[in-house]
């Protein structure tokens, strides 16, 4: 081959090369976890430093991960979860559920909108602690304050995505499916709900995010189970390593369930996009 | 003689007052495939929503096979309706598309297999029956689209510039496919374009309307046998008579006038 055809071949993009500028661009999966690292390192080392300067308060990292191993060996820690569980699902549902038929009527009928938005942007404003308070007050300090305060405060931030969705949904769809016949139940099953996977998605996510903090909340505040009532009777017996070790492990279960299964659900659902 | 599938009579539409079709009269008979031009904006568009029953009209009335549209007690007549952007749910595969609208037509569940594999045959798209319209190229989705509308046998068909979004390629083969599918299925067509040339090598008949408010200008019968040939001369020549003539019909004629 002549130095000219040699010239004008394409040069081969070798492997390691490509594999070099994704990871200085930021795309490819080695600069994601070096960033997750330093992350990682630089809350460890503002655990240390916060543990040498404010103890007994901050526990340190290796008291903290002692005390994490011999909770997770006892079997009180599955069974404050699992209350916890238990609670988060049920509010996560009945506020996900609650705030969805409210979006979907408000993005699809002015005056049900009418209706609802100044009571939406009113829920929205009050704080999740005025909602546990008055729930608490109300109802006492049964399982009902702990559903109902949770609802209350996650199921406007739901209906207000879902609304967004709906009214900005391809009303042509909605069309071409008239032209077809095809019946209103139909449509809103087979044009409309697709259409607003993403937003639910979304509002699922935000809930779910939400609605565990709240729990923890409500547990600690009126609850004698679960593990925001344990957290915070740890606290008060000034146990903070124990408070701190169970935090940490149910944040990091959360992140679990919230990062993989949720994501997982997400791109079953959207798999006609890719 | 054959019989009238769609008749338009003295069909008025007015939004607020202003009216975008005033006493629009033709018909179309069964098997014919007819081209309806006309410039933008003067109430092509209107007068689809009429015909696809989603608009009432003003006054005026719209009949198929002999039934009044929008007539109390009187469903709605089978149509197809090919649209400028296609409208396929992307949710749905391609097979899944048919199957919404057999359902929506009443057509019995042991009918769907072998029409959709029929027309996607005839369409040549069979091997994207399981596939989501997002993988299609404009072309394959433009057969889906023509897929969905014939398989419910409508009455007649209406399509909105389907051609439009495509390259000029793939236009044309899609013309010339389009016009064997229809002339192999029998369908009845109204074609709405702004292509004289593309309305002239589909149509049996072409359908001239004015300027806003949409009235019939002229009708003209297309006499050349098929198959034909986009660069027919004979479409050529038809084409440069409608121009000669819309011209002023349109109001386009001023700038010629005024570099005279």
């Amino acid at each position: 081959m002549s130095a000219t055809e040699a010239s004008s071949q394409p040069m081969p993009v070798s492997t390691p090369s490509r594999a070099r500028r994704a990871f200085w661009s930021g795309s490819g999966a080695g600069s994601r976890w070096l960033g997750a690292g330093i992350a990682l390192a630089l809350i460890m080392v503002l655990w240390f430093f916060l543990a040498e300067h404010l103890r007994p308060w901050v526990p340190g990292p290796l008291q903290t991960f002692q005390v994490m191993g011999r909770e997770l060996a006892s079997a009180d820690l599955y069974r404050d979860v699992l209350v916890t569980w238990e609670r988060l699902l049920l509010a996560f549902l009945a506020s996900t559920l609650i705030g969805t038929v409210i979006g979907i009527a408000i993005g699809l009928d002015k005056r049900v909108e009418a209706f609802f938005q100044p009571l939406l942007a009113l829920m929205l404003a009050v704080p999740d602690p005025v909602y546990i308070i008055f729930a608490i007050l109300g109802l006492g300090t049964g399982e009902m304050a702990g559903l109902v305060a949770l609802t209350l405060a996650v199921m406007p931030f739901v209906a207000n995505i879902v609304r967004t969705s709906v009214q900005a949904r391809d009303t042509s769809l909605d069309e071409m499916a008239r032209v077809y016949q095809v019946r209103r139940w139909r449509i809103f099953t087979s044009t409309l709900l697709p259409q607003l996977v993403p937003a639910l998605i979304t509002a699922g996510r935000f809930s779910f995010a939400l609605s565990w903090k709240i729990v923890i909340l409500v547990e600690a505040l009126a609850q004698p189970t679960g593990i925001g009532a344990r957290i915070y009777n740890d606290f008060s017996m000034l146990r903070m390593s124990e408070a701190f070790a169970v935090a940490i492990m149910f944040t990091v279960l959360m992140q679990i369930v919230e990062r993989v299964v949720l994501r997982q659900l997400e791109s079953r659902a959207l798999r006609w996009r890719s | 003689m054959k019989d009238t599938v769609v008749r338009v009579s003295d069909l008025g539409v007015t939004y607020a007052g202003t009216p975008a079709i005033a006493d629009l009269d033709f018909s179309v008979t069964r098997g014919e495939f007819v081209s309806v031009v006309g410039p933008s904006g003067c109430g092509k568009s209107t007068m689809l929503n009429v015909l696809s029953g989603l608009l009432e009209p003003t006054y005026g009335s719209v009949s198929v096979n002999g039934r009044v549209l929008y007539s109390s007690g009187e469903p709605l007549p089978r149509l197809g309706y090919v649209f400028q952007t296609h409208r396929l749910l992307p949710w749905k595969t391609v097979r899944q598309n048919l199957e919404l609208v057999l359902s929506a037509a009443g057509v019995p569940r042991q009918q769907w297999s072998e029409r959709i594999e029929r027309l996607l045959d005839v369409l040549q798209i069979s091997e994207f029956a399981e596939t989501w319209p997002m993988r299609l190229s404009g072309g394959q989705r433009l057969r889906v689209s023509i897929a969905r509308a014939l398989v419910i046998e409508p009455s007649y068909i209406l399509m909105d510039e389907p051609l439009s979004t495509l390259d000029e390629v793939t236009a044309r083969t899609m013309r010339q496919e389009l016009s064997s599918i229809v002339a192999k299925t029998g369908s009845t067509v109204i074609f709405v374009t702004h292509s004289i040339r593309e309305a002239v090598f589909l149509a049996d008949r072409l359908i001239i309307l004015t300027r806003g408010p949409a009235r019939v200008f002229e009708e003209r019968i297309i006499d050349i046998e098929r198959p034909r040939l986009y660069e027919d001369a004979r479409i050529g020549q038809i084409e440069a008579e409608v121009v000669e003539k819309v011209l002023g019909a349109w109001g386009l004629d001023e700038p010629r006038k005024e570099a005279v």
